[in-house]
């Protein structure tokens, strides 16, 4: 049988299972009813209720809320296929994403696995490996080691020290086994490095089961690029362009946006052409990302392969036109790469869109991003065109504490990057989020940033850097002072006037959990000074 | 009462940040007023505090609001409650929900401001709670692995 490129008739599947919750599982869900499959959700018991549960065709029951008695349980979710009779699984990311043992499980159950082959994730998984085989194909890799590090055993500390000085300060500790930032720590001087070492394999251990850790060099003033790649079964890699993710905090992305900034054409083939190295060199299936550093003097070096669609997709799918998603289910279906990625990855050298997507998190950016778990009382999202919201909660959504605390996308394409960042501005204007404390105030503060908007601030350190919310926090605790004694003052009157009004009998109640709101911006300077006779009145209380 | 709509309101803001502040409504704008996002919330049962939340630019608050004279006498009840009782004690709570990941310390042991003391893991992070003062460790309540909520009662500081 021959199978022709762009002549796909029906359907890569009948059924697909997606092994995961949120706003991931919904996006793979719209991506299958696109195609014409029918979607299976998973859900543990804190996701009864998920939309994403309410969006799939079937939804199946796989545990209790920790992820481990769920979302976690390869048996759990093979099972959930086979009654479901569903013919491919869809890990997203996060969770089975990347684990050898869900795509093992999957081959043995005679069920396609939307991924690389186990033995890809086997050796990309371990980023030890994965650095030995990037250098191997000639790809620079950042300097550090490639064997895990021993934390125990007579004089371990001593061989550390010296292990760490041969690298040079400041440096990273990672987790063989990990991503997302978790097992992972800056240390700036010896004094602190064997702590770090042994917190960051005790978390790594927790949060992969692989309590590996390794040193590697800190590039400083690095931006984070990386490459989207897609391969096939028969042997054809494409690379379809770059994003940059240097906007992090805690080596967890903020921002992302597609192309990087700044790179001319020459520099984004040489990019695409290393991301291309890396994954001939591990025979790449399915879709993948090459992560790079790119260095102050212009030079690229390997990080790491994510072998798995990434959080920060969507920017990628708005440039190039691609539904990377749509991609995967054929591929895994056994099909060339289309003509039309193709030609998608020869124009990625030279984009003619700009991309940008911030993540809503349920984190406080006052508190250092700490967790903030709470129910969503409140959620308008944005919309327009060129706008995408990729949310995975709504109005009445308990963010619970044992999941990512991802909430929604928001991404905008442009003509060029200042298109996209004015765009941005209005989408993250109308989003009314109430209940939980999220990321949008970071984000509102970082596009007013000069040194973000042309730019040259992007780096992995610029969050730690430029990042002092506690004025920011004070001035707009003004405004919502004032707004609020202003919204009491007023319904005080209305239930006087109602009083007087029904002769004194009742009193009216205000409806609560309404909401108002004009769009208008306040500032407590033009005000004629209510807040700074309040401010002058407390300070003389406490003379 | 002679005049309703000119005496000032002593605002009381938790969330992003915590903090008390004195302001007259009649001197706020039309446009101050409805900028911030702003959503009644119930009030607690038996007071009188008005309570909302107010969204400004994604810093998320709750504010109580109550007439300043009627929050002035709360405090001289509150300052004398306190005379009352002199004691630097103090209970922590956990500010997430999570579980319980390491302690640090036992009981009896003196710690000096800043000490860590336990570290609450949430989201796969390690949430680490520092002494807010110096002082002796008096009880610890939760041991490593115990799930708690927020505002659990964690460990007492003497």
């Amino acid at each position: 049988m021959s199978l022709r490129k762009d002549s796909r008739l029906g359907r890569p599947f009948r059924r697909l299972l997606i092994a995961n919750r949120g706003e991931i599982a919904l996006r793979i869900i719209r991506a299958c009813h696109d195609l014409g499959c029918e979607a299976v959700a998973v859900f543990s018991d804190a996701d009864a209720a998920s939309p994403h549960v309410r969006a799939a065709d079937l939804a199946m029951r796989i545990g209790p809320a920790p992820a481990a008695q769920s979302y976690l349980r390869v048996d759990a979710i093979i099972d959930a296929a086979r009654q479901s009779a569903a013919e491919a699984i869809h890990p997203g990311y996060g969770f089975l994403s990347e684990q050898p043992a869900l795509a093992d499980a999957c081959a043995a159950a005679d069920i396609v696995f939307v991924g690389p082959a186990p033995a890809t994730l086997a050796g990309l998984g371990d980023k030890l490996a994965a650095r030995r085989t990037a250098a191997a194909a000639g790809v620079p890799t950042v300097p550090g080691l490639f064997e895990p590090l021993a934390l125990s055993g007579p004089g371990w500390e001593d061989q550390l020290a010296r292990t760490a000085e041969g690298i040079g300060y400041p440096l990273l500790v990672k987790a063989a086994g990990g991503g997302g930032g978790r097992g992972m720590r800056r240390v700036d001087d010896p004094a602190t490095l064997a702590a770090a070492a042994a917190s960051a394999s005790r978390e790594a251990a927790a949060a992969f089961a692989d309590a590996q850790v390794y040193l590697e060099r800190y590039v400083e003033r690095a931006r984070h690029v990386e490459v989207q790649l897609l391969g096939d079964d028969h042997g054809t890699v494409a690379a379809l362009g770059e994003r940059d993710c240097s906007i992090q905090r805690r080596h967890q992305k903020l921002i992302e946006e597609a192309p990087a900034p700044g790179l001319d054409g020459h520099q984004r083939r040489r990019l695409h052409g290393l991301g291309l190295a890396v994954a001939r060199a591990v025979g790449l299936t399915n879709a993948a990302t090459a992560e790079f550093l790119l260095d102050p003097a212009g030079e690229f070096w390997f990080l790491e392969v994510n072998a798995r669609l990434q959080v920060e997709h969507g920017v990628t799918e708005l440039v190039s036109g691609i539904d990377l998603v749509h991609e995967q289910l054929w591929i895994a279906a056994g099909w060339p790469l289309s003509d039309t990625v193709l030609a998608a990855a020869a124009a990625a050298a030279e984009p003619g869109a700009h991309a940008i997507e911030l993540r809503i998190s349920a984190e406080d950016p006052g508190r250092s991003f700490a967790p903030s778990p709470g129910t969503i009382t409140r959620w308008r999202e944005p919309s327009g065109p060129d706008v995408r919201v990729d949310a995975g909660v709504e109005e009445g959504t308990l963010v619970g504490a044992d999941y990512d605390p991802l909430l929604a996308k928001l991404m905008v394409v442009g003509t060029d990057r200042a298109a996209a960042l004015q765009r941005m501005r209005q989408v993250l204007a109308s989003l009314e989020i109430g209940g939980v404390q999220t990321t949008a105030p970071f984000h509102h503060w970082l596009l007013d940033q000069a040194a973000f908007a042309d730019a040259s601030g992007l780096a992995t350190d610029f969050v730690d850097r430029e990042w002092r919310p506690a004025p920011l926090v004070q001035a707009a605790a003004l405004r919502a002072a004032a707004a609020a004694a202003a919204h009491a003052a007023e319904a005080s009157a209305r239930v006087s006037a109602g009083a007087l009004a029904a002769g004194g009998a009742t009193t009216p109640s205000v409806a609560d959990e309404s909401a108002s709101r004009d769009g208008a911006s306040a500032s407590p300077a033009a005000a004629g000074g209510w807040w700074q006779a309040g401010l002058d009145e407390l300070l003389a209380e406490r003379l | 009462m002679t005049s309703r709509a000119s005496r000032r309101w002593r605002v009381t803001l938790t969330g992003a940040t915590d903090m008390a502040v004195e302001v007259d409504p009649q001197a706020v704008t039309p446009a101050e007023k409805s900028g911030p996002l702003v959503t009644n919330l119930r009030r607690a049962d038996g007071s009188c505090r008005r309570r909302f939340e107010v969204v400004v630019d994604g810093w998320r608050f709750e504010a109580s609001v109550e007439p300043s004279h009627q929050a002035t006498l709360r405090d001289k009840a509150a300052r004398a409650a306190r005379e009352r009782h002199h004691s630097t004690t103090s209970v922590l709570r956990a500010h997430i929900p999570g579980r319980v990941a390491r302690v640090w310390v036992e009981v009896g042991q003196q710690v000096e401001q800043g000490d860590r003391l336990l570290a609450i893991e949430a989201m796969k992070m390690e949430n680490e709670l520092r002494a807010p003062h110096a002082g002796r460790v008096e009880r610890v309540a939760v041991a490593v692995g115990a799930l708690v909520e927020r505002d659990t009662e964690l460990l007492t500081l003497g």
